[in-house]
């Protein structure tokens, strides 16, 4: 009874779930030789031909998946060898990484022919096994077999330009010393990080390895990429392992574009030791730390002429002045204490950085987060400072940071000294992001040491002249009187406050579609008009503050949470006919629409009848691609694609079906959402 | 703004989430509802040893396990010990390999599963909380609610085949956590299919 039961179990499973068949993808045998002479080696190729969309794995699948197998079925004298892997794709989807095939692989395997084969035809046959995906998985198998003639000479067969050509996808052997692999710090008991060097004698876009299955151990598939140094493309590695001894040697292929083409290289790379005491990130020598220490002080001092600082040196020439009457030993003290006080700021910004990059190892893509976060923060911080200039409303600490750091300073001896650093520091702030980018860039990189030192150093020229002076008080003849030209030179220096808000803002703009562009926008006047009722009717008002301070608030906040509800819009990229042939090869529809800014009725098209609700909807459900040709400004490109398809201009939506082989969907000018639904459905197909 | 601040913050965590389960620790808590549509609160089960299993049939790797009924073997011979095992569904309900709840009551029969439930997990909360990357991917959680093993169901990594064969992990973890001891393998990386969230 049991066995019937398991029978039937059995016959049950085969034909319900089991049965799907593979076929997604057609393997064939081809062989480089017809005729071939005992002793030589003959290059099979094991050729996999998948539909658009499907996907079948590399020697190590990443994430998910598995490689494909061939099991030889040969007369005895011919052995085959390892198979040769082309190079493979790296494929993310949901977070999962894996390294794929789309449309087409060859795999080559080599088969070596003994010395005494006997002339005549042989039969070469072999079982190949795959896992093909696409949004399922299938189990994929197929027997394949070719003849080739054993005799006295060896002849080309009709199939060896196809595999001359697949020989051409293989990783190439890298000359040696082309790269090296070092340990990083530890991110984790089970993860440790490496960084690979690799001198490429050509330029290299999108620089990546792809791991060989480990032993043990597993290489993580996101990839860091460091600033080069001295011309090495440097990028950082997570090794996992769970358990046993760490890998001595990492195998895989680097890859990268090189002059638009892909090509790849077989690497076995020792994975060498740094030096204690010295991470691996960059290569430590005395030259480049005294180079980048003497930029950083010299970026310090300059940053006492950045407009955020000018105001500040008013301040300590105001200190200056006073000090002057002094004892010079007592003014000179109070030197040191300023710049103390700069330090002091200086290293808690250096601290703020050296967490920043402790936690960006552990969540290294965490880090583009917190830069959008920054550019905004940025944007908005600088708006205020800007009005802050023109006297819209005033920074109260105390009734005015200024006169309030002024009077600490004149006041209170070396306390105010103190202060008045401090203050330096926080209103360098704005500029110091601008103008010492590439020094905190720079700065990520570094051991925590390294970094201390560079702010250290910036501290130091930020401070410089102020002791200089007072160190040689017959310098200070030189400096101006204050006077009634210190409000106007204030308000003067909001205007390149606001070009640095123009510049931030156009930074964000990497970071916000365009919609969120405009809010931004919107909501940075927003900004600015609360700041002015703050400034007017609360800080100078003279009765109803509590309602104005509302008023501000309720605006601010009103149009914030509108602004930042903006989000939800189609994620559009450029169109190019290679994004097109792309998609559709992943089995996905795509959606174009060729626009203009100047063009109203796409705009009325698009608000209207593609970025509604209902059919991102649809888009996200079918998996489309959404592509925008941008025709505001003239373009050879799309003026050719828009005449293939009849029109002089834009608007054109056309909707390209998931198979590549039907007519692609032209869209009427005008647009309403159920006609883009009604395309994509038929696309979906 | 702020509320973009906070959206970012969440959408952070949410990353940091994606894989927050670590061996020691104590495992993601989470509430999902079965296909009898039963409830299953992890905390619940708070001195018992639980079993997660990522689950997609329609996967060859997950399918050889079940084709072969070496799964099934197991589900039962764990259970019987009062083992919690759950499977857990991911499968977007996008994708054609999603089951409606009619279609995996009719599974969960034909298949002869010994599982304790089968959670409805379309959502991908519980998967993305473990970091599920493939079908199948095992978690064994001990009694005190902490992380034991996570990762392959075995050491060969086949799509056909006796599974019987193999050195099996979960049975492993879940024998050495009986007799009070910490599992000698914690951490494999797991195989099959990507998980369709």
């Amino acid at each position: 009874m049991k066995t019937l039961g398991r029978l039937l179990f059995a016959a049950l499973l085969a034909s319900s779930t089991f049965a799907a068949s593979a076929a997604h993808t057609r393997a064939t045998l081809l062989l480089a030789a017809s005729t071939a002479q005992p002793g030589d080696t003959v290059l099979a190729a094991v050729r996999l031909q998948m539909d658009p969309g499907w996907h079948t794995y590399w020697r190590n699948g990443g994430d998910s998946g598995g490689p494909t197998t061939i099991q030889w079925d040969l007369p005895p004298g011919i052995t085959a060898g390892e198979i040769q892997w082309p190079t493979p794709e790296k494929f993310t989807l949901e977070g999962l990484t894996t390294y794929v095939y789309h449309n087409e692989a060859t795999l080559l395997v080599p088969l070596k022919l003994a010395a005494d084969l006997k002339p005549g035809p042989l039969e070469l046959k072999a079982k190949v096994a795959w896992l093909e995906c696409e949004e399922q998985c299938f189990k994929g198998a197929a027997s394949v077999h070719a003849s080739l003639q054993i005799g006295g000479e060896t002849q080309a067969s009709p199939n060896a330009t196809k595999i001359e050509a697949a020989k051409k996808k293989l990783p190439e052997a890298a000359p040696a010393a082309m790269a090296r692999a070092l340990w990083d710090k530890a991110s984790a008991a089970d993860t440790r990080s490496v960084i690979f060097e690799w001198s490429a004698d050509k330029a290299v876009t999108d620089p990546d390895f792809l791991p060989y299955t480990g032993d043990h151990f597993d290489v993580q598939s996101p990839t860091e990429r460091l600033p080069d140094v001295d011309g090495r493309i440097r990028l950082r590695k997570d090794v996992k392992k769970p358990e046993g001894d760490w890998p001595k040697q990492l195998r895989g292929i680097l890859t990268g574009k090189v002059d638009g083409a892909s090509r790849g290289w077989e690497v076995a790379l020792p994975i060498e030791t740094a030096p204690p005491g010295k991470t691996a990130s960059a290569p430590f020598s005395l030259g480049a730390l005294l180079t980048s220490l003497g930029l950083a002080f010299l970026g310090g001092l300059i940053l006492n002429v950045m407009p955020c600082v000018l105001p500040v040196i008013a301040l300590k020439i105001f200190s200056f002045v006073k000090q002057s009457g002094e004892a010079p030993g007592r003014a000179r003290r109070l030197s040191l204490v300023y710049a103390l006080g700069i330090l002091v700021s200086f290293l808690v910004l250096a601290g703020f950085v050296i967490a920043v990059q402790q936690a960006g190892q552990v969540a290294s893509w965490g880090m583009q987060m917190q830069n959008r976060n920054f550019v905004l923060g940025m944007t908005i911080l600088v708006t205020l400072v800007a009005l802050n200039l023109f006297g819209v409303f005033e920074i109260t600490l105390a009734g005015g940071a200024m006169s309030a750091a002024d009077s600490l300073a004149g006041k209170s001896g070396a306390p105010g000294a103190f202060f008045n650093g401090v203050l330096a520091t926080v209103l360098a702030i704005p500029c110091t992001a601008p103008a010492l980018a590439s020094a905190v860039g720079f700065a990520f990189t570094q051991p925590p040491l390294v970094i201390l030192l560079t702010f250290c150093f910036i501290a130091l020229g930020l401070a410089a002249p102020y002791v200089v002076l007072t160190w040689n008080p017959a310098l200070l003849k030189f400096l101006p009187k204050p006077g009634a030209w210190m409000q106007r030179f204030k308000i003067a220096l909001g205007f390149p406050m606001l070009a640095t808000v123009i510049w931030l803002y156009k930074l964000s703009l990497n970071h916000l579609n365009k919609s969120q562009s405009l809010w931004f926008g919107i909501f940075l006047v927003a900004l600015g008009m609360a700041a002015w009722i703050w400034g007017e009717f609360v800080q100078r008002g003279a009765g109803r503050r509590g309602v104005a301070a509302l008023l501000s608030l309720a605006l601010l906040g009103a149009v914030g949470t509108y602004a930042a509800t903006r989000n939800e819009g189609i994620k559009w990229e450029r169109w190019s006919q290679a994004a097109v042939d792309k998609a559709r090869a992943e089995g996905r529809p795509v959606l174009v629409d060729f626009t203009a800014d100047w063009c109203l009725t796409c705009q009325v098209n698009l608000t209207t009848s593609i970025d509604v609700a209902k059919v991102r909807e649809k888009l996200a459900e079918v998996k489309a691609a959404t592509l925008v040709g941008d025709y505001t400004l003239e373009d050879a490109t799309i003026g050719k694609e828009l005449h293939r398809f009849g029109r002089d201009a834009v608007p054109l939506v056309v909707v390209f079906p998931r198979n590549p082989s039907a007519e692609p969907i032209v869209l009427p000018p005008v647009l309403r959402p159920q006609l883009v639904l009604d395309a994509l459905a038929k696309a979906s197909q | 703004m702020k509320r973009m601040l906070t959206l970012f913050t969440l959408l952070a965590a949410a990353a940091t989430v994606f894989a927050a389960a670590e061996i020691g620790k104590p495992a993601p808590d989470f509430t999902a509802t079965d296909i009898l549509g039963k409830t299953h609160k992890l905390a619940d089960y708070k001195g018992k040893i639980v079993v997660l299993e990522s689950y997609n049939l329609d996967c060859p790797y997950c399918a050889n396990h079940f084709k072969s009924g070496a799964m099934q073997e197991l589900q039962a011979e764990l259970t019987a010990k009062g083992v919690v095992w759950l499977l857990v569904n991911s499968v977007n309900p996008k994708n054609s390999s999603h089951r409606s709840i009619d279609a995996a009551q009719k599974e969960w029969t034909a298949q002869h599963l010994k599982a304790t439930a089968w959670l409805d997990d379309s959502s991908g909360t519980i998967g993305k909380a473990y970091g599920m990357k493939t079908t199948p991917h095992m978690f064994v959680i001990a009694k005190d609610g902490t992380l034991a093993y996570q990762g392959a169901i075995d050491d060969r990594a086949a799509s056909d085949g006796d599974p019987r064969t193999a050195r099996n992990y979960v049975r492993e973890a879940v024998t050495a956590l009986e007799a009070g001891r910490k599992p000698a393998v914690t951490q494999t990386k797991s195989y099959g299919c990507g998980v369709k969230y």
